[in-house]
C-alpha cells in the first residue's frame, strides 16, 4: 500500500467507512462513523494487504488513521 | 464482475438498498474470508430504505452478548443472514455484560423483541477467575461456577427469543501450563464433563440452543490469535466467528419460518457413478468400489435425513423404468424407492419438475434444496428459480457430504414424530392426488374421502408440534405470528388464551397433527390471533368446519362477538378472504392488516363431508 488514496479506498470497501482523504488526519473522535469496533477489522485488512505484522499496541494508540497509514506502510 | 466487486461498486454508489434483493444470489458462492468483507459493507446498509424497497425481505433482529469484544461477529453474521434472504438488525451488547442482560427482564437485550439471543462465551470466563498461579483444583472450581451460573441465567431466563449458548474450549496453550500430562487429564475431563452439562441445557430447556464449538473448531478454524484476544479482548478469530455465524445463519432460518423441506437429487453422478442409461443397472457405482464407497457414503447421508422429516425426490434425466428397477431391485443399493416421496425420470428440463413438485406438495419452491453434478442444469434451475437452493456438487463424489451438509439447511431447533413421519404422510398425499383425479368434482372427492377431525386444547406435550407449525407454515397462516415452544407453553398457562389443535385423517390414513387455532378471551368478543393449517390438508373442508366450531364455542361461553385478522405476507394472500368467505364482516383495515368480525347472529355448519370426532369443551370463562 503506497498511496493514502489506497488507504482510503481500503477504508471504504473493507471496513465500510465513508471517509474522504481529509479526514485522514483529524482525530479518531473527529471520523465520521467511526468506531473502535473498526479497529480490529482495519488492522486485519492491513495486514492481509501489505503482508507484514502491524504492532497491536501502537496501532491501539493512534490518535489519527493517517498515524495508522503510516503504522501500517512504514 | 465479481460478486464482491459488485457489491462494493453498490455499496460506494450508494445502491446497496435497492439492490437488497440481489444480495443473496451475490453472496451464494463467496468463500468464508470474502463473506466477512461483504458483511462489513452490508452492515453499513440503511435498513430503513431496505424495509421501504423491499418490504417482503423479513427482518430478524439478533441481540449479542458475552464475554469479551464480540464486535467481530457482526459482519459474518450480517452476511449470513442477507445469504439467507433476511435483513438482520444485529444489537452488540455492552462490554462484560451478559450477566445482568440474561437475567434482567428489562436489559436492553429484549429490545426490539430479538428472535435469537447469541451469549458468545470462551474459556477466558472460567480463567479469569482463577489465581496467579493455578492449580487443577482452581480451574475445576471456577469451571464448575461458570457452568452453575449459566444453568441459574437459563433457568431465571424468560424471553422468548431463542438463547443460543456454546461449548467452551479448552486449547492448548492452556493445557501446556500444567506441565505433567495427569493434570492435564485431570483438567481434560474436568472440562468435557462441564460441556456435557452445558449441552444437556439445550436437551433440558426449550428454547436454548447450545452450539458445540469442538464441532467448529474439528472443522479447521483456529480458536484465536494471540494478539486479538491478549490487546482487544476479542478471543476468537474471525475464521472460527465465521463458522460460529454459519451455525446461527441456520437457526435463523429456522426460526423466522424459512427452513427447507424437500430434497430434491440428480441420479447420474450424484446420487450413484455412471450414467445409466448408458451403462445399466450392472454398471452404476453404488458400492464396493472406491467411487462406489463414496456414493454409499451420500446416499446414506440424503437416506438419513429423509428418516428425520425432509421429503426426498429424485429428479433425473433418464428413461423411468431403468432407474425405478437400479432402486427396487439393485442389491448394493442404498437408497431405495420408498425413501423418495417422488422419483421423476424423463427428459424435461429440470426446474418444470420442481414446480410440479412444489405444487403437488403444496410447498413453495423456496422450500427445495436441489443437488446437482451438471453445472449447466445447476445454473439453468439457479436462473429460473431463485428461490431454490442449489447445491453444486462434482466429479470428486467423496465431497457430496461436505457440500450436501454444510448449510444445514434443514436445521431445526428440535425435530418431533410428526416430522420422522413426514415423508409417508405426503407419499399418501400423492396416492389422494391421484385418487382425486378420478372424481368428477371436488365435493364428490370429499364424499368419498371421508376426512375427520379432532379439534380440542393442545397440551404441554403438543407444545412443540404446534410452535413448529407456526414457524412451518407460510401459506395457510393468516397473521404469520411465529411461536417458539416457550411462547406456546406460556399461552397454555394465560387464562384468556386458548390453544387449539386440529387433527385430521381420512379413509388413507391419518394425517396427524395438522393445524392450531389460537383464541383469545377480550371482553364479550373472541379473538383468533391466529389461524394455522398445514398446506398439506387445506381445501378438504378442514378449516371451514374448525371455523364454524369456534363461533359455535364462543357464543357457547356467552361471547357476543368474534374478531380476526388477516396479516399479509409474500405467502398467505391465499387466505385473505378466509374470513369474509365464511360469514366474516370486514371492519377495517390498518397498515395492510384487514380486521373482521362475527356477529354471532348466524352460526354456520361445518363442511357436510367432514366429521368432526372430538369436539373441545369450553371450560370457564376462557374461549
Amino acid at each position: 500500500m503506497n498511496t493514502i488514496d489506497e488507504f482510503v479506498a481500503l477504508l471504504h470497501d473493507e471496513v465500510g467507512l465513508p471517509v474522504s482523504a481529509d479526514d485522514v488526519e483529524t482525530g479518531l473522535d473527529q471520523v465520521p462513523g467511526w468506531d473502535s469496533v473498526h479497529l480490529l477489522t482495519l488492522m486485519m485488512a492491513l495486514e492481509r494487504r501489505t503482508g507484514r505484522t502491524i504492532p497491536m499496541p501502537e496501532l491501539l494508540e493512534a490518535p489519527s488513521l493517517g498515524h495508522i497509514y503510516r503504522l501500517a506502510s512504514a | 464482475m465479481e460478486p464482491l466487486v459488485e457489491l462494493t461498486a453498490a455499496h460506494r454508489s450508494g445502491t446497496l438498498a435497492d439492490r437488497y434483493s440481489d444480495v443473496p444470489a451475490l453472496l451464494s458462492g463467496l468463500s468464508d474470508a470474502d463473506l466477512t468483507r461483504a458483511g462489513q459493507i452490508l452492515s453499513t446498509v440503511d435498513r430503513r430504505a431496505v424495509r421501504e424497497r423491499h418490504p417482503a425481505v423479513p427482518e430478524l433482529r439478533v441481540a449479542v452478548t458475552g464475554h469479551g469484544t464480540l464486535s467481530g461477529i457482526v459482519a459474518p453474521l450480517t452476511a449470513e443472514l442477507a445469504r439467507h434472504g433476511l435483513l438482520p438488525d444485529i444489537r452488540v451488547g455492552d462490554y462484560g455484560t451478559y450477566v445482568s442482560d440474561l437475567s434482567s427482564p428489562l436489559s436492553a437485550l429484549h429490545d426490539g423483541d430479538p428472535k435469537l439471543v447469541l451469549c458468545v462465551l470462551t474459556h477466558h470466563a472460567v480463567f479469569e477467575q482463577v489465581p496467579v498461579p493455578w492449580r487443577v483444583e482452581d480451574a475445576v472450581a471456577a469451571l464448575t461456577s461458570q457452568v452453575g451460573l449459566l444453568r441459574g441465567l437459563v433457568a431465571r431466563y424468560d424471553g422468548s427469543a431463542t438463547l443460543v449458548l456454546n461449548t467452551l474450549p479448552l486449547p492448548q496453550s492452556v493445557l501446556a501450563r500444567l506441565v505433567d500430562h495427569r493434570s492435564r487429564a485431570r483438567l481434560g475431563a474436568a472440562w468435557r464433563e462441564a460441556n456435557a452439562e452445558l449441552l444437556r441445557l439445550s436437551v433440558e430447556h426449550t428454547g436454548v440452543v447450545v452450539l458445540d464449538l469442538d464441532a467448529l473448531l474439528a472443522g479447521g478454524a483456529a480458536l484465536s490469535e494471540p494478539r486479538m484476544s491478549g490487546y482487544a479482548k476479542a478471543h476468537l478469530t474471525p475464521e472460527l466467528l465465521g463458522a460460529y455465524a454459519r451455525q446461527v445463519g441456520h437457526l435463523a432460518r429456522a426460526v423466522s419460518g424459512r427452513g427447507k423441506k424437500v430434497l430434491a437429487v440428480d441420479l447420474d453422478e450424484t446420487v450413484w457413478g455412471g450414467v445409466i442409461g448408458e451403462v445399466g443397472q450392472e454398471g452404476i457405482e453404488v458400492a464396493d468400489t472406491y467411487r462406489g464407497e463414496a456414493f454409499a457414503a451420500f446416499q446414506g447421508v440424503v437416506k438419513q435425513l429423509a428418516s428425520q422429516g425432509v421429503l426426498l425426490a429424485a429428479v433425473s434425466k433418464n428413461d423411468l423404468a431403468p432407474v425405478l428397477d437400479a432402486l427396487r431391485t439393485h442389491p448394493r443399493m442404498t437408497l431405495r424407492e420408498e425413501d423418495f416421496v417422488r422419483v421423476v425420470a424423463d427428459w424435461r428440463v429440470k426446474h418444470e419438475h420442481l414446480s410440479q413438485l412444489a405444487a403437488d406438495l403444496n410447498l413453495g419452491v423456496d422450500s427445495i434444496v436441489f443437488v446437482d453434478d451438471n453445472p449447466f442444469e445447476c445454473g439453468l434451475v439457479r436462473h429460473a428459480l431463485p428461490g431454490v437452493a442449489v447445491v453444486q456438487v462434482d466429479a470428486e463424489p467423496a465431497l457430496h457430504v461436505e457440500k450436501l451438509l454444510r448449510d444445514g439447511w434443514f436445521d431445526a431447533v428440535e425435530a418431533t414424530d410428526e416430522d420422522r413421519a413426514r415423508p409417508a404422510r405426503y407419499r399418501d398425499e400423492l396416492v389422494r392426488t391421484d385418487f382425486l383425479q378420478s372424481f368428477d368434482s371436488l365435493e364428490d372427492y370429499l364424499a368419498e374421502l371421508g376426512v375427520r377431525v379432532r379439534f380440542e386444547p393442545a397440551t404441554a406435550a403438543e407444545a412443540a408440534r404446534v410452535s413448529q407449525m407456526t414457524l412451518r407454515t407460510n401459506q395457510f397462516n393468516l397473521t404469520t405470528v411465529r411461536l417458539q415452544q416457550a411462547d406456546v407453553l406460556r399461552l397454555l398457562d394465560d387464562r384468556d388464551a386458548e390453544v387449539l389443535v386440529i387433527e385430521s385423517g381420512d379413509r388413507f390414513g391419518d394425517n396427524g397433527l395438522v393445524g392450531a387455532v389460537f383464541l383469545r378471551r377480550e371482553g364479550d368478543a373472541v379473538r383468533i390471533d391466529n389461524f394455522v393449517l398445514s398446506c398439506r390438508v387445506f381445501a378438504r373442508g378442514i378449516e371451514q368446519t374448525c371455523l364454524a366450531e369456534v363461533l359455535r364455542r364462543a357464543a357457547a361461553t356467552g361471547a357476543t362477538h368474534v374478531l380476526a385478522s388477516h396479516r399479509p405476507t409474500a405467502k398467505n394472500h391465499g387466505v385473505g378472504e378466509f374470513y369474509p368467505r365464511n360469514g366474516f364482516t370486514p371492519v377495517g383495515e390498518d397498515g395492510g392488516v384487514r380486521e373482521f368480525r362475527h356477529d354471532l347472529a348466524d352460526i354456520p355448519t361445518g363442511h357436510r363431508h367432514v366429521r368432526l370426532t372430538a369436539a373441545a369443551t369450553p371450560e370457564g370463562s376462557t374461549a
